[in-house]
């Protein structure tokens, strides 16, 4: 309420100034009778309480004051000229000229209608009227609520289902099998079918006593590491996180897997989850940069391929928000704030304000990389810090040879002794020269980039002299990295070889240059034809001294004569060289984990437009949701996030524990107890039973038990795995189907298709071959393409290949040509649950890909070791690898029927086809 | 049972499955794939889109998600085929004559933009290809297309096409999915997820991509978004069959046919566990349409029964070697249309990779020689395709789409030889089922800058393919997290003069 309160102090005096100016004017106008029948005759008919078009209701002032769909105010008493009402009637733009089809108004009329508002828009007996939003009575804003547990069963997650199955005329099916129960369980806490020896193990225990040998079997799966992998996968199919941008040249995002790690760890420390929301929106103020990989897991169009257009780039930058927005919204938050961009929200009370508050709280996030922030008994910082150390005593030793040049992989740094200047040059030493960006570093504040134009720094380089690419001179000192340069080149018949001269606003000592030609290139991508490594013509540096001579400090060909002349000066540079490589692999290395920039003002979009900017926002959450932040209107960014992220997961707000819990029923049961996932509005599913669903919130945040962390996804997966709901059987019963279709009251446990990785990386343990190893670079089955090229699958089942599939790279929009089919997202839009589809192309991967035969094979080997000799056994351990089961005397005659001694790797090719084998039991 | 009126708000509702099936009267085999696609229990009847229309919810079988299924009302299109030419295809050099363009040429542009999408703007150029009257329309073309040029008498031009986007990727997104994201669904998605297909044995819409790979947008520009993976477009051409549909090498026949029968056995003991889970059938139902298309995909890409007068026709002997490759995916995607499949769509370019003008229509730089190189790949076989589908009376009930992304400009782009983007203004053909013949709707401006009269939004054309196809572009949707997602957004007016 802070800024209402000085902005109703403000427009008061605005309209006390206005009512003395009309009363001077001696014009006070009349709403009844000089206002109303212009409304009434225009306006009324489509703009009422039974048809208000555009959502804009003209029939009440407070609907005037709140506007229609647009999002806009149709007035602003006192202020005609910020009241939307006033921009349509005049015709400003005439895609939105109103009346529609119809001519303007009378000039006289549209006069009146300015004079009424910026009278303070008087209509007697309306001052005080508000609007009831009856939306603000939606089941999920309301706060969570804990209902008392229904008496009769152990556990309140089934005392509520039987609630409503007993209701339903329906009741739990009997406990299910240990075979399918550990097999479930395995599947749905790992992502693994269990190893023979699991199986066995579980039944014997299970003999003794189930209760235990069951708690048992949920410990070890929730202390392995395969459960965080398994969450990850869900969290990063929710966010469409990729290691690749999209679009055209779909450019591999280098090291954003550390965030993928960071996920799979978080999961398994069992990081609280309000803690693990708030890292991922603001983990760089408390040490855990590599969190914010979530901010950046949308795709996003590279510069390069937006074009030269300053509208286009406008546009590309407002989509860049939008992704971010879109990630918080349908992960975190279960409302689809992304249908606010360009209007208010159909359904739910959203604004238009509200969706460009919330973009103003990232303002200070770009698509791109930065070395993530690091707690600091991290190894990695402690490494890097070392190696900093290092180099500064190295560069002691180097200063008596003169100035040298150091290759920081993507950019060089040129250090020379200090020298008070007020201009630098640099001269192309070759014909042609490209940089991307040329950095000027003083004395007087280490880290500050004197040469940048926002600085004031001018630039000189005559265009005539020199042929210049299409790319502009500009790009060599704005900030930006990247394929956005300066390239120039000696004009035929001219000895001009280019340069270009950076004028400060006043002399600096400086004594540290940082040059490249393609920063981003080495920093943010990889796997690319032709990539650039920090290559660089050769130059020469100048500076101007006090007589307006210019005097060199540093050049290519000046590096190797001093090498010649100094063995250690050599010796020295190839140590830091070496350091440098080291830093880059142990110790600070750049992640795509977002970059931060300088947030720049943030305006309401009209009708979603960045070439429409409206009144200026500042970070906010969702307005009626108690968003107001309490932040300074221009509060640095990533104070803003941490103001969100503190807002989003309070145990207060009313959505984010219930979309937590209900995510996480969803992984467990197959179907959410509401069904849409990330979209608990008014156009969402109503939960399928919300007592349950608050009593689960509720106790997640504030647990009943002592011993339980508030926010805990284990103790929370725990509990619902050791329902007698999780337990039950999965046998169809054609009765209850009749009334349960889809088993959403939970009398069965219902059985689904596993997804892709579930399969891959099952196939791979039954053979043996599966590479356990947690994290780290993601595994290639790509090839190394050209920039604007596709890419292409080039070996998809070889040993590289044998870890988890979490592991696999993740290209947005690739066919891996095996998974595609069976629904693997294509990392595009927000997917709040994988879809489970059956299509033929799912058959023709599983028959005949070149990974289900070569494992195949690999099964049947393992299988028949197993059987030492003996065919029967043999036939036995593919179904136990495979399926965790022996075969009933009817498969087995069915395998000799169908083989007799034949090749055993069609038993396994066969199993790996089953139905058995691609369900959930 | 909840009563349908306590959770409505805002006249839309959410009923949970019980009830919905119970209203359908289904019974439960093919419960799962059908519930699924009902979109979370979303009852299409409780729903308002955006228009204020009711959604139609295709009716789905779980075991056979191809089945034909009825279009919203009769049309005379029950085919559909799309040639994509990624690129942008200069319109001024084809088909939209404008003869300002000869006495500006060589002259500031008066007017237009300073900077267009590569950089700053150059000289007005006449067209690179003499226009002449064609037909008995007299429709003015260009020298560039000589086949496509005979067949103007059947087509619907639609010369005021614009689009919002100036960037290759993001405009072939927006042609072909409504959107300029990554991750909608295609249009041949939405049109076989509507209407299923004619032949269960073939996949119900196919890409055929050009031989030099896949466009920009890659598998954007036929996969199937947030609709079930059932509805993408499967990816083959004459000369590569989709993926894993041969049996390996290493196999035998008689090895394979042993694998089906074992698993033919398994899932049958398997099922006797579960009797009437539609999951499970279907997935089996799956199996067996994967067999049959092992044997109809190869039938189909099988030239070796056309004649020698359809090959010469075609331009596959006596002309690039990618003539030859592209005339022979235009054979293929003849003979997918004569087995029945719903939607085909046939590319003519690929990504930019090999360079400016080398592997799709893009024109940077030396656009007469580029354009007529790409020309010469596409207008004989396209031509021949087009001829071909008459002759054997196809364009009955197969409609015949050729759009690009974009237009070019007017002017070159400065001291080049080239033209650069222009989304403001270009030129989309359509022809046969239920599209009128020799007919041009639309204007661009006199330099073919701007669409002047009758513009056609990318959103307009999209939902007049669809009212073509049978479908009412405001009542096929789709709930995806949060809205009832539809091709052509919230926008969209059919373009009635084309209709025949």
């Amino acid at each position: 309420m802070r800024f209402g309160s000085s902005g109703m102090a403000y427009s008061n005096i605005v309209i006390a100034f206005l009512l003395i100016q009309s009363i001077v004017n001696g014009q006070e106008i009349n709403f009844a009778e000089q206002v109303l029948p212009i409304l009434e005759n225009n306006c009324l008919h489509c703009h009422n309480q039974d048809e208000s078009e555009s959502g804009l209701r003209l029939d009440s002032r407070a609907y005037m004051l709140r506007g229609g769909d647009s999002g806009l105010a149709a007035i602003v008493p006192g202020e005609p000229g910020k009241s939307y009402l006033m921009e349509v009637i005049t015709h400003a733009d005439e895609d939105m000229a109103m009346p529609p089809d119809e001519d303007k108004l009378d000039e006289e009329d549209i006069d009146l209608i300015r004079q009424w508002i910026a009278q303070g828009a008087n209509w007697p007996g309306q001052m005080d009227a508000v609007i009831k939003d009856d939306r603000l009575e939606h089941w999920s804003f309301q706060p969570v609520t804990r209902p008392d547990v229904p008496a009769g069963e152990a556990s309140p997650v089934d005392a509520f289902l039987k609630k409503q199955l007993t209701a339903s005329g329906l009741d739990f099916s009997a406990p299910a099998e240990p075979l399918a129960l550990i097999r479930r369980a395995s599947i749905v806490l790992t992502g693994l079918t269990p190893t023979p020896e699991e199986t066995s193990e579980f039944l014997t225990a299970f003999q003794s006593d189930a209760d235990k040998a069951y708690q048992a079997l949920v410990d070890r799966l929730l202390a392995s590491p395969q459960f965080g992998e398994r969450f990850a996968q869900h969290w990063l199919d929710v966010i469409r996180w990729a290691e690749t941008n999209g679009s055209e040249s779909n450019m591999y995002r280098k090291k954003a897997w550390v965030y993928r790690d960071w996920v799979v760890q978080a999961f398994n420390d069992d990081k609280p989850y309000d803690r693990f929301l708030f890292e991922q929106i603001a983990g760089d103020t408390v040490g855990q940069g590599e969190a914010t990989g979530y901010l950046v897991a949308g795709p996003h169009v590279p510069v390069a391929t937006v074009g030269q257009e300053l509208a286009a780039r406008r546009q590309a930058r407002a989509d860049r928000m939008d992704e971010i927005l879109q990630t918080v919204g349908a992960s975190a938050m279960g409302i689809t704030i992304g249908c606010a961009r360009c209007h208010n929200h159909k359904f739910d009370p959203v604004t238009i304000k509200d969706y460009y508050s919330m973009s103003a709280v990232f303002q200070d996030i770009e698509f791109g990389s930065r070395i993530p922030e690091l707690e600091g008994e991290d190894p990695r910082s402690k490494t890097g810090q070392e190696i900093e150390t290092q180099i500064a005593s190295f560069r002691e030793q180097l200063r008596e040879f003169g100035p040298w040049e150091e290759h920081w992989l993507a950019f060089r740094e040129i250090h020379f002794e200090p020298v008070i200047t007020s201009a630098v040059r640099l001269n192309a030493l070759s014909k042609s020269i490209a940089i991307d960006e040329f950095e000027v570093f003083g004395v007087e504040e280490p880290g500050v980039n004197l040469a940048l134009a926002s600085r004031g720094t001018k630039l000189i380089s005559p265009k005539e002299m020199f042929k210049i690419g299409k790319q502009r001179l500009e790009a060599i000192n704005d900030g930006i990295y990247g394929t956005e340069k300066w390239s120039a080149l000696q004009q035929k018949g001219s000895d001009e070889k280019p340069w270009v001269e950076f004028e400060f606003t006043q002399p600096h000592t400086i004594d540290l240059i940082r040059i490249s030609s393609n920063r981003e290139d080495f920093f943010e991508t990889d796997y690319l034809d032709k990539i650039n490594k920090g290559n660089l013509a050769s130059y020469r540096i100048e500076i101007r001294d006090e007589d307006g001579k210019w005097k060199p400090v540093a050049s290519t060909p000046q590096y190797k004569e001093l090498d010649q002349q100094h063995k250690a000066r050599v010796a020295t540079l190839k140590k830091i060289r070496k350091l440098i490589q080291r830093n880059y692999r142990e110790g600070f290395s750049p992640s795509f984990v977002g970059r931060l920039i300088e947030p720049q003002p943030t305006h309401v979009l009209g009708r979603g437009s960045p070439e429409n900017p409206r009144e200026q926002v500042f970070a906010s959450g969702i307005e009626v949701l108690q968003g107001d932040l309490g932040v300074e209107p221009n509060a640095a960014g990533n104070q803003r996030r941490v103001a969100f992220a503190s807002w989003l997961a309070s145990e207060k707000h009313p959505l984010t524990a219930r979309v937590a819990v209900n995510r996480i029923w969803h992984h467990i049961f197959g179907q959410g107890i509401v069904t849409t996932t990330s979209d608990f509005g008014l156009a969402g599913a109503k939960p399928v039973n919300q007592e349950l669903l608050d009593s689960l919130a509720a106790d997640f945040t504030d647990p009943v038990d002592a011993a339980t962390e508030p926010w805990s996804v284990k103790s929370l997966v725990r509990k619902l795995v050791l329902s007698k709901a999780f337990r039950q059987s999965s046998q169809p019963d054609a009765a209850a189907l009749r009334k349960d279709g889809t088993s959403s009251l939970l009398w069965r446990y219902p059985p689904k298709r596993v997804e892709a990785e579930v399969i891959r990386d099952s196939i791979l343990r039954a053979s043996g071959c599966l590479d356990s190893k947690i994290g780290g670079k993601s595994f290639r089955i790509h090839n190394v393409k050209k920039r604007y090229a596709q890419w292409r699958v080039v070996d998809n089942y070889g040993p590289e290949t044998w870890r988890r599939m979490l592991y696999q790279e993740r290209m947005r929009r690739v066919d891996d040509t095996l998974f595609t089919s069976f629904d693997f997202p294509d990392c595009g839009q927000v997917k709040a649950k994988r879809p489970v589809s059956t299509t033929p192309l799912q058959a023709l991967s599983l028959m005949n890909s070149d990974f289900v035969i070569d494992q195949s094979s690999r099964i049947a080997k393992r299988a028949l070791e197993i059987g030492d000799g003996n065919r029967g056994r043999a036939v036995e351990a593919c179904f136990e690898l495979l399926l965790g089961r022996s075969p009933t005397d009817d498969e087995k005659a069915d395998c000799v029927a169908v083989l007799g001694d034949g090749d055993l790797s069609l038993v396994c090719r066969a199993l790996i086809n089953s139905n058995e084998f691609a369900f959930v039991p | 049972m909840t009563n349908p009126e306590k959770l409505s708000i805002q006249g839309r509702h959410l009923l949970n499955r019980r009830r919905f099936l119970g209203v359908a009267g289904l019974s439960t085999t093919g419960l799962a794939l059908t519930s699924l696609l009902q979109s979370d229990g979303l009852l299409a009847d409780e729903i308002k889109t955006v228009g204020g229309k009711t959604p139609i919810r295709p009716l789905i079988n779980a075991d056979k998600p191809y089945l034909s299924r009825q279009p919203h009302f009769e049309t005379a299109a029950k085919q559909v085929l799309v040639i994509y030419l990624p690129g942008a295809v200069s319109h001024i050099d084809t088909f939209d004559y404008k003869p300002s363009l000869y006495k500006m040429h060589g002259k500031k542009p008066p007017g237009l933009p300073a900077v267009t999408f590569e950089g700053p703007s150059g000289n007005i150029a006449k067209p690179f290809w003499e226009f002449r009257a064609r037909g008995e329309s007299g429709k003015m073309v260009s020298d560039l297309l000589p086949h496509l040029a005979k067949h103007v008498d059947d087509f619907c031009f639609i010369h005021s096409m614009s689009t919002k986007t100036s960037a290759h990727p993001q405009g072939e997104n927006f042609i072909n999915s409504g959107f300029t994201m990554e991750g909608f669904p295609s249009f041949g998605a939405w049109v076989t997820y509507a209407l299923g297909s004619e032949n269960q044995d073939l996949p119900a819409f196919v890409a055929i991509n050009d031989p030099r790979g896949l466009a920009r947008s890659g598998k954007n520009n036929f996969g199937s978004g947030f609709l079930p993976a059932a509805f993408q477009g499967t990816d083959f051409s004459a000369k590569s069959p989709p993926n894993n549909l041969r049996r390996p090498a290493s196999l035998s026949k008689a090895s394979d046919r042993q694998t089906v029968d074992l698993l033919q056995r398994l899932n049958a003991r398997h099922l006797g566990k579960y009797p009437g889970d539609a999951d499970l059938a279907g997935r089996i139902a799956s199996y067996e349409l994967a067999g049959r298309m092992q044997m109809s995909v190869p039938d189909v890409m099988d030239l070796s029964g056309e004649t020698q007068q359809t090959l010469e026709a075609y331009g596959v002997e006596g002309g690039s070697e990618l003539r030859g490759q592209y005339a022979r995916n235009c054979i293929l995607a003849r003979r997918l249309l004569e087995k029945g499949v719903r939607v085909v769509q046939l590319f003519n370019g690929s990504d930019p990779s090999g360079g400016n003008g080398i592997t799709n229509w893009d024109s940077h730089s030396n656009i007469k020689k580029t354009h007529a190189m790409q020309a010469e790949i596409m207008d004989q076989p396209t031509a021949a395709l087009f001829a071909d589908l008459k002759q054997r009376g196809m364009l009955d009930n197969t409609l015949v789409v050729w759009a690009s992304e974009f237009g070019r400009m007017p002017f070159l782009q400065a001291n080049g030889t080239g033209r650069d983007h222009n989304p403001g203004a270009f030129t989309c053909f359509l022809a046969g089922a239920g599209v009128k013949s020799g007919h041009s709707y639309g204007e661009s401006d006199e330099f073919g800058f701007k669409a002047a009269k009758d513009e056609v939004s990318v959103y307009d054309f999209n939902a007049t393919l669809l009212h073509l196809m049978g479908l009412d572009h405001e009542r096929l949707t789709f709930y995806h997290n949060g809205l009832e997602r539809r091709l052509t957004d919230v926008h969209g007016h059919v373009v009635k003069d084309v209709l025949a």
